[in-house]
């Protein structure tokens, strides 16, 4: 190595993005591409990996798990619904849990993952714990992909301050050949395949020393049916659950009733109003222009037959006014995109708005009162 | 943390082809949620806002609960004792809990340093906490102050912790302050635990208080969600720490900005559109859906659309749709749409951030638009579910107690602090006082004091002062004929027995345009016409503005308006005309009722503001004063604060025509003048108490050498989170009129009191508060509270005894009339009488 170049290099090594949000985007991007549904993140510390997963749209389970209580709970409240997730609920559902535990004990509560990261967790264990890590995640928690980052430490002559290791609480660090010797004695004794790649590209002229972080992508070579997953796993709990929530989903009865309710009253006070407008607005013609109206009345006594067959046929679908009550057929208002999309089926909105929209005696019509409004306003 | 993009647009976004405005220096931020208090320390906390202005009660809020100000101290006569002594006794409870702390607790207050210097404050947090063992589970860091339950070992602690970088920093840690359980530190260290434990039982924050999102009512008429929730504060009160807590609804909808512009461009004809938008829009809250921020929506960039670009904090630029797709996988799918901006309310540090940009498709509205609170059937259905009545409080209050005792965490936290709360609400008594007898027409009325409200008694009585309709103007569209005709039949039965003398209305068809009612009004309307009468054939605002513009500036007549369909139901036509002669007869300057004042030579003023949002958050501030001994007969003028200029030079203006007025009327000047100010925002006593007040007194003194009154500046608030119950008939219920409150829940820095002075037909009543800032007169507290209780009855809109002392409603209204409609100020001919009742 040119010590003169490394020299250079020492004082300006500077990532931008940061390399920790480089690593974050390296599993944004996977998940991008590999729509995984169920994600845990080992070592989640304060949260932001899983924060910044949750709005990934593909996934339905999020867990993290930690060493550590309190670094978990100083962020966790920010991996809660927030409140526009409750006033438009989600088509898919999502469930974020965080555990408090070790990578060296196994809980069934990590089974059955398609994704698996241990971002710069590796080199915070300790010997007895590295030595459990890979039965407990390839062989227990066995999940379709694994990813593992950790330090390359050939690239520490390039960072400036870094004596030894990166971090005090860093057990080890190791240089490429190490993290891939280790990494595919897993791979084949747990039939995974692996793949090396990294973030934090080594500056021009001293890209011998790769990245800065590098990065183990395992994949599962066999394929696992649900029930083998569960056969002959242990069932105790060894985590303890720190944290959970359950966003609201439009898969969730209850939330997609209130939206198919909300929606269906909505479209139905939007149907009464233009109704009425329409109404007041020939009343009103009615009143200004005699003459027009006259023809009007002399043309309905002509067709006046053929109108009212027309009617009835229109009814089936049109919404009309009889006394104080606007009637307005379920089809019309199945018709409205957003119910439709809601509810699918007309049977479905049938059965989630029964109960709790009023209807006409046979089930067929909304009911909306055209009661007027009495506000009392002198000045 | 990654969802922070701090970053200053330069000069004109990209992706525009014209020459437009600037979004200028845009930027998406998103402050996070930090210990805002703790960054000024004790002595800072109480100096900290002095050159806020006192126009816009939206403020820089430091300090809502205005502590630091201690005024009572200064007011001799009440040292000793601020509380009054008449009126029977009454037991209430109310919605405030004890907080305890073990004997001798102390609070340790440690500040910390770094060595190299770390800037980011979770790095330092980072730092610091690499050494649990020496500092424990149980602590409160904001990057310099830290606050502990324990001692630790030395004065002066060092120890060191490494950065990722392997750099070695040494932190010292050294004791400061032992913070006894009173000390205002411990204050806003007790509201950021609690927020702390309201946090812990999954309670959502917007804004300042906390929402349960688990149990939303839906009111999809509307399209209006309501989530139940809390107000709480942590204060000392007169003898102990409590916790005030009250039930919060929040109003949020379950649309977007943009669902709501696309729905109002249905609505309105093209050219309007953006006008009535921004009118809509400007000054609402918003809640983005991808984070937890709420926004004030403070402009509406047209000219800039999702596609334009803005510099991020590493200096790349990036397109506002590719920004919320990679940083929250939100997809913006109308590529045209306006951006909403918003100016930052608060500094962070010594930089003003620029203004937040934001997406309408990516904003929820939250609240209610005075669109929708005018909104009869809204409120109405909305009423339903926000309006609780006494029991129905009480029980929700005790829920968040109950939670508190059971939840575990909770618990946990709690006692490592070494802190409780009561589990009772706190019960004390009252007082209530007599009921005011009302004097009309030589008679004095009795009524029933728990319904507060004496129309019936009264109906058919002789006026104080009845003014006649010999020459008035009844202004009607073709259509309204028939009702105008039974208004005008209606008027001629029910003045004979109020004793005004009334004429056949000249009566004047007119086209229902804007322009016909003003050239109506040009070619009728005479130096002799006592009052103009317009029959509306609706709400819209356009009309009753230009017909109040003109009739209160160019050609200065009262006047009165009636929407025609409040005059269509022949049952209730006679009840409506009776309201209307007694609004007309105030508005002529005709005077109603009384009761008994004993004190002499008191001049009584009302001051209230309105702030307008939409025309460039211009404050105007109403106030009225006091003519005679009855209090009947009042001085109103009001303030329009321009740009840069404090409301109270225009009040010192006010107060000198006022005195003016009153030597007219009585050939001597008051000698007391007491002054009841209501519109003043959290937070901004103490600009009051030290500006406002100050420049009241100058301009009593420059009236003359000799002249020397005793004045009373008394500080009204309505929005208050306390509540009381009467506990009688073992449910709890509304204490009745008259209720008056002066221990336990007051401040003992102030000299200040509750009264219950209304009645309400339905949900919990809201006291009021009295906060008498200012006080030469000598009186004792008992007859300053009946005095404010006996102006709470001379209100003549409303024939009963109202929340506030009548002054400040006459100075809301005419504040409330002018920033709506008139927009300038109405010709002082005016100001001797109540014309914008």
């Amino acid at each position: 190595m040119d010590k003169n170049v490394q020299e250079r290099f020492t004082g300006v090594i500077k990532f931008t993005p940061p390399l920790y949000k480089q690593r974050y985007q390296f599993i944004k991007d996977l998940v991008g591409k590999y729509k995984p549904k169920k994600v845990a993140d080992l070592g989640c510390a304060d949260c932001t990996l899983l924060w910044m997963l949750k709005f990934c749209s593909c996934i339905e389970v999020l867990a993290g798990l930690d060493i550590c209580e309190n670094v978990m709970k100083e962020k966790m409240h920010r991996l809660s619904p927030l409140p526009g997730d409750y006033l438009q609920p989600a088509e898919r559902s999502l469930t974020v849990t965080l555990h408090h535990g070790s990578v060296a004990h196994k809980d069934p509560c990590m089974l059955g993952f398609d994704l698996i990261t241990c971002i710069e967790l590796i080199e915070h264990l300790e010997e007895s714990e590295l030595e459990k890590f890979p039965e407990v995640v390839f062989g227990f928690m066995a999940p379709t992909m694994v990813v593992i980052s950790t330090p390359n430490s050939e690239f520490n002559p390039l960072l400036p301050g870094v004596t030894f290791f990166r971090h005090p609480d860093h057990k080890f660090e190791w240089n490429r050949a190490e993290f891939q010797s280790w990494a595919l004695s897993i791979a084949r004794c747990y039939d995974y395949s692996v793949e090396f790649t990294g973030v934090g590209p080594p500056p021009t002229g001293m890209e011998d020393v790769g990245f800065c972080t590098q990065i183990g992508v395992f994949v599962r070579k066999y394929s696992q049916t649900s029930e083998t997953a569960h056969f002959e796993k242990p069932t105790k709990a060894a985590y303890k659950t720190v944290f959970k929530a359950v966003y609201p989903s439009l898969k969730d009865e209850k939330y997609l009733q209130n939206a198919v309710v909300s929606e269906v009253v909505f479209t139905a006070q939007v149907i009464k109003r233009s109704l009425l407008d329409h109404l007041k607005s020939e009343h009103e013609e009615y009143n200004d222009s005699p003459v027009e109206i006259k023809s009007k009345f002399q043309h309905s006594k002509n067709c006046v037959s053929e109108d009212l067959e027309k009617l009835a046929v229109e009814r089936s679908m049109e919404p009309f006014v009889n006394g104080n009550v606007v009637y307005i057929p379920l089809t019309k208002i199945f018709s409205f995109s957003k119910v439709n999309q809601l509810c699918g089926t007309f049977e479905k909105l049938r059965k989630l708005i029964t109960g709790k929209v009023t209807l006409s005696s046979d089930g067929s019509a909304v009911m909306v009162s055209t009661e007027h409004e009495n506000e009392e306003e002198e000045n | 943390m990654t969802g922070r993009a701090r970053a200053r647009a330069r000069g004109r976004p990209r992706g525009q082809e014209t020459a437009v405005p600037p979004v200028g220096a845009a930027s998406v931020l998103c402050h996070s949620y930090s210990f805002p208090i703790f960054k000024t320390t004790e002595f800072q906390i109480s100096a900290g806002f002095q050159e806020m202005s006192l126009g816009d009660r939206g403020g820089r809020r430091r300090d809502f609960h205005d502590l630091g100000v201690n005024t009572r101290q200064a007011i001799e006569h009440v040292r000793e004792s601020k509380t009054g002594s008449s009126g029977i006794m009454i037991r209430l409870s109310t919605n405030y809990f004890r907080l305890t702390s073990r004997p001798q607790w102390v609070l340790y207050q440690y500040h910390v340093d770094y060595n190299p210097q770390m800037e980011a404050r979770r790095l330092r947090s980072a730092l610091l906490f690499q050494h649990e063992e020496l500092i424990g589970r149980t602590h409160a860091f904001d990057g310099t102050i830290l606050f502990l339950p324990k001692k630790l070992g030395n004065k002066v602690t060092e120890v060191f912790s490494r950065t990722r970088n392997g750099e070695d920093v040494k932190i010292t840690v050294t004791l400061t302050n032992e913070l006894p359980p009173t000390s205002p530190t411990c204050l806003q260290f007790y509201n950021i635990i609690f927020r702390r434990l309201l946090k812990m039982m999954n309670l959502q924050q917007i804004g300042r208080n906390y929402y349960n999102p688990s149990d939303p009512v839906s009111i999809p008429n509307h399209r209006l969600m309501v989530w139940p929730g809390f107000t709480t504060s942590i204060l000392q009160y007169e003898k102990s720490i409590m916790l005030c807590t009250d039930v919060s609804h929040k109003v949020l909808r379950s649309e977007t900005v943009l669902d709501f512009m696309y729905s109002l461009y249905n609505q309105v004809e093209e050219q309007r559109f953006r006008d009535v938008c921004t009118k809509e829009l400007i000054g609402l809250i918003v809640l983005t859906k991808y984070n937890n921020k709420t926004y004030r929506v403070d402009d509406i960039d047209w000219d800039a659309n999702p596609k334009c670009t803005f510099i991020k904090a590493d200096g790349s630029e990036i397109s506002y749709i590719d920004y919320y797709k990679m940083q929250y996988n939100q997809e913006i799918t109308d590529l045209n749409q306006p951006v909403l901006v918003s100016q930052p309310r608060r500094r962070r540090g010594s930089i003003m951030p620029g203004p937040a940009v934001l997406i309408p498709e990516l904003c929820y509205l939250t609240g209610l638009t005075e669109k929708m609170r005018n909104d009869f059937n809204m409120m109405k259905d909305l009423s339903i579910h926000t309006r609780l009545t006494p029991e129905q409080r009480q029980r929700e209050v005790g829920r968040l107690i109950d939670y508190i005792q059971k939840d575990d965490s909770v618990q946990r936290e709690l006692r490592d602090w070494g802190l409780s709360f009561d589990s009772n609400l706190l019960s004390f008594t009252g007082r209530v006082v007599q009921a005011e007898k009302i004097q009309q027409g030589g008679r004095a009325f009795d009524y029933n004091p728990h319904f507060a409200d004496w129309s019936k008694e009264t109906r058919g009585a002789p006026l104080i002062n009845a003014k006649p309709l010999d020459n008035w103007l009844l202004i009607y569209t073709r259509r309204n004929y028939d009702v105008a005709n039974a208004l005008l039949q209606n008027l001629f039965k029910v003045t004979p027995s109020m004793g005004i003398r009334m004429n056949k209305a000249i009566m004047i068809e007119v086209d229902d345009r804007t322009e016909a009612y003003l050239r109506v009004l040009q070619q009728n309307v005479t130096s002799d016409t006592n009052i103009v009468v317009c029959v509306l054939s609706s709400s819209r605002k356009d009309k009753y503005d230009a017909i109040k513009k003109y009739l209160c500036t160019d050609c200065p007549i009262p006047s009165q308006c009636v929407i025609a369909r409040t005059l269509s139901k022949p049952q209730t036509i006679m009840a409506i005309a009776t309201k209307i002669a007694l609004q007309m007869n105030c508005k002529m300057g005709g005077e109603l009722w009384t009761v008994d004042i004993p004190l002499k030579q008191l001049m009584v003023v009302g001051i209230d503001c309105y702030h307008d949002t939409v025309s460039g958050k211009r404050s105007i501030a109403g106030f009225v004063a006091s003519l005679n001994q009855g209090m009947t007969r009042w001085f109103s003028r009001c303030v329009l604060q321009d740009r840069g200029q404090e409301l109270v030079d225009g009040l010192k203006a006010c107060l000198q025509t006022a005195l003016r007025d009153w030597f007219k009327w009585n050939k001597f000047l008051p000698s007391r003048v007491m002054v009841y100010r209501d519109g003043v925002g959290d937070g901004q006593l103490k600009t009051l108490v030290n500006y406002e007040v100050p420049q009241l007194l100058d301009c009593l003194k420059s009236v003359g050498k000799d002249y020397n009154p005793r004045l009373s500046v008394i500080v009204v608030k309505k929005r208050v989170n306390t509540r009381f119950f009467a506990q009688s008939g073992g449910r709890p219920q509304n204490p009745p009129p008259g209720t008056v409150v002066d221990i336990e829940v007051t401040r003992p820095e102030w000299y200040d009191f509750f009264i219950v002075s209304q009645a309400v037909k339905s949900g919990s009543v809201a006291p009021t508060h009295y906060n008498v800032v200012y006080d030469s007169s000598g009186l004792k507290p008992d007859h300053v509270q009946r005095l404010t209780y006996k102006l709470c009855h001379m209100y003549y809109n409303w024939s009963g005894v109202i929340r506030v002392p009548a002054p400040c409603q006459y100075a809301h209204k005419l504040a409330f009339l002018v920033g709506e409609s008139i927009h300038k100020e109405p010709n002082l001919s005016l100001s001797d009488r109540l014309y914008y009742l």
